[in-house]
This record gives structure tokens, sequence and C-alpha cells, in this order.
């Protein structure tokens, strides 16, 4: 979704009125005049200012045929969209399960599911993707120490 | 002269030749593949510094900056595609000198340009940065203040077309740089009881997000992956390289000089470089008819901008902790990491690291030559890497990347959000790299105001009390008014949306 400068300015403008809110909320430092509440209350102002002159802007300059709200070209074509959302949900997915299913079979699936989604042919693609994650989590896990989740592969090495 | 003979014992040691090869191998495939650019590369790299000592990690980042940048004219000469924004500006040049059947002079001027800019603007920052570092071991509270401020709106001013935009993506970076518990009285400040966000916005996960997941997720949204194949290079690229140096010798020193310059002002990067001096190549020509036509002139001078500007953007990186571009505003983060913090005192304290920065970026220049020509020999090869595979893997090592951060899936929400921010912020015309600058530089410019003004007994004429300081005030003002008097001009124009 591709929204009009107005309305952009317009949203940002409500997060300079949260942050100033927010600001009014910070206690002062004791026997100090300029404590905590000083520099986001300085934020908000300039970014409500520029805000307010991006709505102003579109709002007055913008050709008249401009959309409040527009479909993005790629967001039209449901081959690009599903992409998109499909790398977005992949990674919230890992997020959210890579304590109990671990790097390497959360890695394989997610580089898996991308290359098929891309039009690799699946067995090349699931080559690609056991190599790749392997690789990284010896550079990464072995080599680096980086404590990569093992998951449903706990105290197989 | 032992900090020269300290840092000369680090480079030469195996370990450091060997990640320079490596980096090198790995900026000139980035910079080559179209839509990975030295940026992304160097935040990719980010997660394997971790582990070396500041050293072999600047040699990393400075290898693969270097090699990246000029990677960048390759598909720009041979698919008419820049490789990075770098080489933007005489990608249809060079691609009408290859349709001219003068493919291997193009991209030999990048190769051979590209280093020499790159030593002209290495040597203004080995001369320039240790001079200015003496005088802002002098500065104060008051001093920083307006450098930070000058630094923010130069970023906004200089670098965009759209300062309106440019100002807002600041004013959200410095939003962001609140988050946290560092400021004046140590509170919590828009925390939201997240124990995770008490020590702020890491800002390493924030910049993967921001130039890595949100290219990737744009390549991933593209309807095409594929590049179309590329010609083979058979020729010898080093061909007629000499009678072109000889013709342009101005031209070669104009676009280092423009190119260092601007690397050094905070926010402006190699491809506003690339673009100012293509333009001054062609108004100061004797020919500027045939520039459009495959005429080398303007890819000398760009060439040798692009690169210099790679090395000028370490100059306030260092001395004052500002970055030049974005790539700084990285090792800016890196050296954080590693308890070092960029400024004067580094030259003092670390005085080895600054000088092995300063012959690392020569060694990279100088190497540039031998595999920017193996690059272009195997160009066809590395262009036929189908992109399709690359974007998930880039996506795969950018969470493993965050990850290793702080050891915290936390920080992969964290880079999947900036990630998305980036994206939508990039759709909508807003500029990204002024967030990383507002993110790095909101902590800075929060606390020496509050000094300041505790200092000053919360009098603004404190600012302009030391000499510097009021130097610095009045041309941070100038700069404010002239802004000021743009955006009212522009703000008339109608802008598209």
């Amino acid at each position: 979704m591709k929204f009009h400068d107005s309305v952009c300015g317009a949203a940002l403008f409500a997060l300079a009125v949260f942050i100033f809110a927010y600001a009014l909320t910070i206690p002062p430092m004791p026997g100090q005049q300029y404590g905590a509440d000083v520099f986001p209350r300085l934020v908000a102002i300039g970014l409500g200012s520029f805000s307010l002159m991006l709505v102003w802007r579109g709002w007055k300059y913008s050709p008249k045929d401009t959309p409040w709200a527009a479909v993005a070209p790629w967001a039209r074509d449901p081959h690009t969209r599903g992409n998109f959302i499909i790398a977005f949900v992949l990674t919230i997915g890992y997020v959210l399960l890579d304590e109990t299913v671990g790097f390497i079979p959360l890695g394989i699936a997610i580089l898996m599911i991308l290359f098929v989604r891309q039009g690799v042919p699946w067995r090349k693609g699931a080559l690609i993707a056991v190599i790749m994650v392997v690789m990284t989590q010896i550079l990464f896990g072995q080599m680096l120490r980086v404590p990569l989740p093992r998951g449903v592969l706990t105290g197989w090495w | 002269m032992d900090a020269i003979l300290g840092a000369l014992n680090l480079i030469a040691d195996p370990y450091v030749i060997l990640l320079i090869c490596l980096s090198s191998a790995f900026g000139l495939f980035v910079g080559a593949m179209p839509g990975l650019t030295a940026t992304m590369a160097t935040a990719l790299l980010v997660p394997v510094t971790f582990f070396m000592p500041p050293l072999p990690a600047m040699a990393v980042i400075v290898t693969t900056s270097c090699m990246a940048i000029f990677a960048g004219d390759i598909p720009g000469a041979l698919l008419r595609i820049p490789g990075t924004p770098a080489s933007a500006a005489y990608t249809n040049e060079a691609y009408a000198m290859t349709v001219k059947g003068q493919a291997e002079t193009a991209l030999g001027a990048g190769v051979v340009f590209s280093a020499i800019g790159g030593i002209f603007g290495t040597a203004v920052l080995a001369t320039s940065a240790p001079l200015l570092a003496e005088v802002a071991i002098k500065f104060s509270s008051f001093e920083y203040f307006w450098l930070v401020c000058l630094g923010l709106t130069c970023a906004v001013f200089i670098a965009l077309d759209d300062p309106v935009k440019g100002m807002i993506a600041l004013f959200i970076g410095l939003g962001v740089a609140l988050i946290g518990l560092e400021n004046p009285a140590g509170l919590p400040r828009f925390t939201f009881g997240v124990t995770d966000l008490m020590s702020g916005i890491d800002m390493i996960p924030a910049m993967i997000g921001m130039f890595a997941i949100a290219e990737a997720l744009r390549i991933v949204a593209a309807a095409t992956t594929r590049l179309p194949p590329a010609r083979a290079i058979s020729g010898s690229i080093f061909r007629g390289q000499w009678q072109l140096t000889r013709k342009y010798p101005v031209q070669i020193l104009r676009g280092s000089t423009i190119g260092t310059l601007i690397g050094a002002l905070p926010g402006a990067g190699a491809d506003i470089a690339s673009w100012i001096t293509y333009a001054t190549a062609k108004r100061f020509s004797k020919e500027p008819e045939k520039f459009g036509t495959g005429h080398p002139e303007g890819i000398v001078e760009s060439g040798a901008a692009n690169n210099a500007a790679v090395s000028g953007a370490w100059i306030p990186a260092l001395v004052f902790g500002i970055p030049g571009d974005s790539i700084t505003a990285i090792v800016i983060g890196v050296l954080y990491l590693k308890n070092i913090i960029p400024g004067p005192m580094v030259f003092v304290n670390q005085p080895a690291l600054v000088t092995g920065i300063f012959a690392l970026f020569f060694l990279a220049n100088l190497i540039l030559i031998p595999f920017g020509w193996l690059a272009i020999k195997s160009a066809r090869h590395i262009l036929a890497v189908p992109r399709e595979i690359l974007m998930p893997i880039v996506l795969l090592f950018c969470i493993v990347g965050a990850f290793a951060v702080t050891n915290s899936p936390f920080a992969i929400g964290v880079m999947l959000v900036f990630g998305l921010i980036g994206f939508l912020m990039e759709e909508h015309g807003f500029p990204v790299a002024p967030v990383i600058l507002g993110i790095i530089l909101g902590p800075m410019l929060e606390q020496n105001f509050v000094t300041s003004m505790i200092k000053s007994d919360g009098s603004f004429f404190g600012f302009f009390n030391r000499p510097i300081a009021a130097f610095l005030g009045v041309v941070t003002l100038a700069v404010w008014g002239a802004m000021l008097w743009r955006g009212l001009r522009a703000i008339r124009a109608p802008q598209p949306v």
C-alpha cells in the first residue's frame, strides 16, 4: 500500500504528538532544569513541524488525481506479494520457533521455501539449503561460537 | 614512527592478509551483483567482525567497501545495470562504450581511476585526520553540539533532493535514539516495560534491517530476478589507460578532490560524489557533446571520485565520531562494539589502529588493480549467479548476523521491524540513511545539549561563548537559514507522491 504524502504526514504528526505526550510524563531531574524530558520534546516538535509541512505540501501541491492510498505495483501481483509476505512471515516464524525447533531445521525450511517460491527446482533448492545452513552452523556456531539454538537437535553433537 | 611500524606489523600478519583477500573477493562479488550494495556488504560482514580484533575487523570493512564501490561499474558497463548506486551516474556512458566495442577501456578506466581516486582520498585522510584530531581534542560539549547539528543538517541538506522527507527521516532516527536508559537522568524512556528495550535499540540489527533486509525484501518482491547474460571480456583492460591518464589529469585531480570533500561531508557518500563529478566533467569538458555517446572523460572523473569518497567519509567518522556515509555509520557501530569510541582520543589511545586504517586504505586501493582485473575477467560467471538463490541466503545471514549481536531472538525482531520500516520508507520516497545517522548521533546530541545547558545555566549564549563553538554555531545557523529558504522554494513545486 502506498499512501499519499498528506496521509504519511498526518500519521507522522500523530507519532510526534504521542512522543510529546509521553515526554510530559517523564519526571524532571531533581535540582536540574534540563532532564530526560527535554530532548523527546524537541524531537517531537521537530518531527511534528516537518510532518505538518508534508501534510500541507501533499494537500496543496500533489496532483489532484493522486489517491489517498494506492496498492503498489508489486503488491498487485499475487506472486510478488506472496514472495514478500512469505519472506516476512518466515522471519517472524524463526523468531518465535528458534529455541524450540533450532537453527538447522528452521534455516533449511526457510531457504527451501524461499528457493522453491522463487522458481528454483526443489532438489537443487534442498541441496543448496542443506549446504548453506550446515556451512553457516560451522562458521557461526562452531568457529565463531555464536550459540545458535539447537532445538530438536540438542544433544546430537 | 612506532605507530607506523606497529601498524605495518599488524597488517603483515598472515591472518590479516588472508582476511583482506577474502573480503576483496566478497566485496567484488557483492558490488558486481545488481541490487546488492556496498553498504549491504558491510552490514552483512558486521557479525563476522565481532569476533576479530579491531584492526582485522577494519581490514575487512575497508577492503570490502573499496572493492564493492569499484565493482558496481562491471554490470553497469556490461548490462547497463549499475551494481551499486555509486556507479549509476556513468552507467549509460560505460554501456555506450561497450556497444562501441570498448568495454575493456571502460572497465579498465573504472579500475585504474578508482584506485587513483582511492589513493588520493587516503592521502588526504592520512594527512588531515591527525591534524583535525589535534584541534578536536580541545573541543567541549558546546563545539560537539554544533558539530553534530552541522553533521545532521548537512546530511539532509546536501545529500537529498527532498529536505522535508529527509528531516522527517532524521527525526525518526532521533526518536529511536530516545528509547532506553541512556539519557541524562538514566530513566527508562519509551520502553513500555520491555526489558530488552532498556539498553535501547541496538544500532547493528537496525542497520542490518534497514540496509540489508529492506533491500532483500525489495528484490524478493521484484517481478524478475534473473539478469541477462553478460559478454566475456577478452582484451586487455589496461590498454589505453596511460593515454587517458595523460589526456585527463585535471579531471582525475578534480574528481579525486571533489570526491574526498563530498565523502567528508556527513551523510553524503560515493553516489553523490559520482553524480556531482560526472556533472562537473561534462560542464568543464572541451567536448561536452560527446557525453552520453561512449566518451570516457566522465568515467575517469566520476570513477576517481566515488572511491575517493569512500576514504573521505572516514575523516569525520574517525575524528569526530560523525559518520561521513552509511558505511562509516556501520564502522562506528563496530568500533563501539569493540569499546573504541571514535573521536580525537582514538588518535592518542590507539595510534597503531588509526595508522593501520590508513595503511589498509592504501593497500586496498593498490590491490584493487589486480583483484579488479580478476573480477572483470570473471564478470560473465559472477553475473550468472542466480539472484533467486542469493536473496534467501542473504536473508539467512541477516537473521544469524542480528542474532549474533546479543545472542537473543529480540535482535532478529528489531532487524525485521527496521527492515520493514526501511522498505516502507523507500516505497514512500523517504531516505533511510538519515534514520541511521539519527540513531547514532541522537545520544551524542542529547548528551552534549543537556551538558552544555547545565554548564551555561540554561543560557543559549553559552553556545557562542567559545570562538570555535561560535564559528560552528554561526555556520550551522547559516546552513539552517539556507535550508529554510530552499525548503520554502521547494514547497511551491509540485511533488510526485
